[in-house]
């Protein structure tokens, strides 16, 4: 199948999702949920693309190419929508994401700085009784890669997404707690989540966080 | 959808043996909430993890609060916010002495809120356990613990012989299984010209096609039961009053498709469909019209129905798919669509209750009587409701193309108390509201679309020049930012901030607002992200300042 990404032609097989297409091009998309070890999930909007003949951008990372398509990851509506929602999530935590991490990288790619909005944020909310991995409720965005990575690639179903809108987040076990869950203390969570929120808890230390134990 | 949580239900548990969400809102009737222990035992009894079933118990309304011995649950939806503004919410809190998700400390009480009871014709409505009490002294009758049991709403047809609001005689399935081939069927319902009755209005036979090619040893027929729009009664009335229609229509589509199993997904907010429903699959067990012979000689079908459990995104296709698997609600992005993968993994047929009330009709008279029904218009007729504002509210089949000002004026009878109409939202949450200035737009696809209305599922609220414009926005943002299933970015927090930029009276940032209006539009997964800024839109169009716009 042949795609044109930008402009470029590109060669990609069948099946093949516009953000292969994308990356095979050598262009770029910013993506926040996206994990090449997993299925793609579709859920931060963040790799908007605008394809030719469409009226409204789609999601690069769960829509197949088909024969011929022209992809325009600099799409103005597509890439303001991706902006305007990378400022929504950060508008969600109660502080600014760790330099370091992928949320972080995306806003500074998305030229998002001053937030704009003010109102609820998440509350805070640690557990730090495993040995090795410590979780942050506050400052997960609900990307689903760490309950994914669990489930398709470890195969421990440790852990889970919970609530729903404004409240989502996710817990271990029956939200007790890394320790008290079928953890294989594997770590891949801690790997993937883009914002720190899962982390290993050496690297935390190195950081200097200060943390509290949480309420069961 | 988790492939390998689909799969755990599929290995231990068959069609029909309660769902995780089942089982679980069981807990919660038999102790009032769900705890630890239930999770594990209902993790043991389902095969799925545990950390999956604890994710399950806190996503739906039914399991989320505590609940007391009487449990009270009050209505905060369109039709009920429309006849007293929130105040009957107000007083239930008061006069119960409990927030809004409290139980009382002795656990004797308990309020909660739910979207839409489907008594919008006799507003406010408030549920004791299975009583639904409506009107302006239910409040009062609840308080004094003596609720009463509110009149159903009347349906009525305006069509010379009604084609939905009639008890189903299975006639048309007896024609086509001596007539039509599974593949005449599927193109006579094409001609017909069927579209899905659910909000999406996509044509019927597309998906048809589709689920019937996809190749597999077993294909769903599934029935969205879930009927989430609040001041919407129209499928609730079919299931309860013409539960023979639904079954005969779900026993066409499995002989088009080549389906042996129907799943009806009902929401726990109807406790009377349920039992309609299988009352009446057992009468056509008894005749043999479902069974191991229904769609003929050795060729078996049966339905069977599943509890919702209080979500209003559940009505969306890909998360009634894993409600009724018994995981939570969220939406799945598509491919792969039903047709596709549904139920277990297999190609599955998704319909509204009164898409599927349709094909009776055309099985037994073709596709040309059904496109005669409404000249000129959308093939078919359509059910439309009215809330308890208008004079005579009832649900009432009707020809596409009626204007209007015809459906409030003449059929509902103009607003009651000769008051005056202000606006009607059209189609539910997610639809646009039509200013009394523009009442002459005739009730079908386009010229709704052409004024930002749609027909959505058919419901039409009035609003009188009591409701304050930006009460309504602050009334369907908080609803919208509530029931965001919270899978995607745009709705999870856009539609919270959305919902703060109306709260209080400050005026509100026009550029900002649109702003935000677009990323959802643009930006979200599905139709509620997407479609809550409709209404919004048509009040920034016809009621800026009220909205506060600055
Ligand atoms: C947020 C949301 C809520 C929905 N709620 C319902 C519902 O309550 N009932 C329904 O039939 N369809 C609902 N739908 C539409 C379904 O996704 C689907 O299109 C429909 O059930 C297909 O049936 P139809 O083709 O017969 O209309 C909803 C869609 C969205 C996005
Ligand atoms: S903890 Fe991290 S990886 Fe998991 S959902 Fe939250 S942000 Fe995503
Ligand atoms: S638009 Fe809202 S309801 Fe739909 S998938 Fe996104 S978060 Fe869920
Ligand atoms: S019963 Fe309250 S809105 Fe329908």
């Amino acid at each position: 199948m042949r795609v044109e990404v930008d402009g470029a032609p590109v060669e990609v097989p069948e099946g093949a999702t516009l953000l292969e297409a994308v990356r095979a091009a050598g262009a770029r998309v910013p993506t926040l949920c996206f994990d090449e070890r997993l299925a793609p999930f579709g859920a931060c909007r963040v790799c908007l693309v605008g394809v030719e003949g469409q009226d409204k951008p789609v999601a690069s990372c769960t829509t197949p190419c088909r024969d011929g398509m022209r992809i325009d990851t600099r799409d103005p509506a597509a890439r303001r929508v991706a902006g305007a929602v990378v400022e929504l999530v950060l508008s969600e935590l109660p502080e600014p994401p760790a330099a370091h991490t992928e949320l972080a990288a995306v806003a500074r790619e998305l030229g998002v700085g001053e937030l704009r909005w003010t109102g609820r944020v998440h509350e805070k909310r640690h557990d730090m009784r495993h040995p090795y991995l410590a979780l942050q409720n506050e400052l997960c965005i609900s990307c689903g890669r760490c309950v994914r990575i669990c489930d398709e690639v470890q195969g421990a179903f440790a852990l889970t997404a919970t609530g729903r809108g404004f409240e989502a987040n996710i817990a271990a076990g029956i939200d007790a707690g890394f320790r008290d869950s079928t953890c294989v203390s594997c770590g891949a969570c801690a790997d993937t989540c883009p914002t720190d929120a899962i982390t290993e808890l050496s690297l935390l230390a190195l950081a200097g966080t200060t943390t509290e134990e949480a309420q069961a | 959808m988790s492939r390998n949580l689909t799969a755990l239900v599929a290995r231990h548990s068959s069609l029909g043996e309660p769902t995780a969400v089942e089982l679980l809102a069981q807990a919660v009737r038999e102790r009032g909430a769900v705890v630890a222990d239930d999770v594990r035992d209902v993790a043991a009894r389902t095969g799925l993890p545990e950390a999956t079933v604890h994710g399950i118990a806190t996503f739906y309304d039914d399991l989320r609060e505590p609940r007391g011995a009487l449990d009270v649950r009050v209505c905060t939806g369109t039709a009920c916010f429309a006849a007293t503004g929130g105040r009957h919410v107000a007083e239930l809190s008061d006069g119960l002495g409990l927030a809004l998700g409290e139980r009382s400390e002795d656990g004797s009480v308990s309020l909660g809120e739910t979207v839409c009871l489907g008594f919008c014709h006799c507003s406010p409505a408030v549920r004791v356990g299975d009583v639904v009490d409506a009107g302006p002294q239910a409040v009062a009758r609840v308080l004094s613990r003596e609720p009463r049991q509110a009149a159903e709403p009347q349906a009525q047809s305006l069509l010379a012989e009604p084609v939905l609001t009639r008890a189903g005689d299975w006639s048309g399935l007896r024609r086509v299984l001596a007539e039509l081939t599974p593949d005449q069927l599927v193109e006579e319902v094409a001609q017909a010209g069927v579209l899905g009755r659910g909000g999406a209005a996509f044509p019927a036979a597309v998906k048809w096609r589709l689920t019937r090619q996809a190749p597999a040893a077993e294909r769903f027929v599934v029935c969205n039961g879930d009927e989430g729009d609040a001041g919407s009664y129209i499928d609730k009335q079919l299931m309860e009053h013409s539960p023979e229609l639904l079954l005969e229509g779900m026993a066409l589509a499995a002989y088009a498709i080549g389906a042996r199993h129907g799943v009806v997904l009902v929401r726990s907010e109807y406790p009377r469909s349920r039992p309609a429903l299988e009352e009446a699959a057992e009468r056509a067990r008894e005749r043999g019209l479902l069974g191991p012979d229904a769609l003929g000689d050795g060729i078996p079908f049966d339905v069977i129905v599943v509890d919702g459990a209080g979500s209003y995104v559940v009505g969306e296709e890909t998360a009634l798919l894993a409600c009724l698997q018994g995981l939570r609600g969220v939406v799945s992005s598509r491919p792969p669509y039903p047709a596709q993968s549904g139920v277990r993994g297999l190609p599955t047929l998704v319909h509204n209750v009164e898409t599927l009330c349709n094909i009776p009709f055309i099985a037994a008279r073709g596709a040309q009587a059904y496109r005669e029904l409404s000249p000129g218009a959308t093939p078919g007729s359509k059910l439309v409701c009215f809330n308890e504002r208008f004079a005579r509210p009832g649900v009432f089949e009707i020809p596409f193309g009626t204007s209007v000002r015809e459906l409030c004026e003449d059929v509902a009878g103009g607003l009651r108390d000769g008051a005056r109409l202000k606006a009607v939202q059209i189609g539910g949450p997610l639809g646009g509201i039509l200013p009394a200035s523009l009442l002459d737009t005739p009730f079908d696809l386009e010229p709704l679309a052409a004024v930002g209305c749609m027909v959505g599922h058919g419901s039409l609220v009035g609003f009188d020049e009591e409701t304050g414009m930006r009460d309504l926005a602050r009334h369907l943002l908080g609803f919208g930012a509530q029931e965001s299933c919270g899978k995607c970015f745009p709705c999870r927090v856009g539609l919270t901030r959305a919902h703060e930029m109306v709260q209080g009276d400050a005026a509100v940032d026009r550029a900002r607002l649109e702003e935000l209006l677009e990323a959802l539009e643009l930006g979200s997964l599905c139709a509620h992200g997407g479609g809550m800024p409709a209404p919004i839109r048509s009040l920034i169009a016809h009621f800026p300042d009220e909205l506060g716009l600055a």
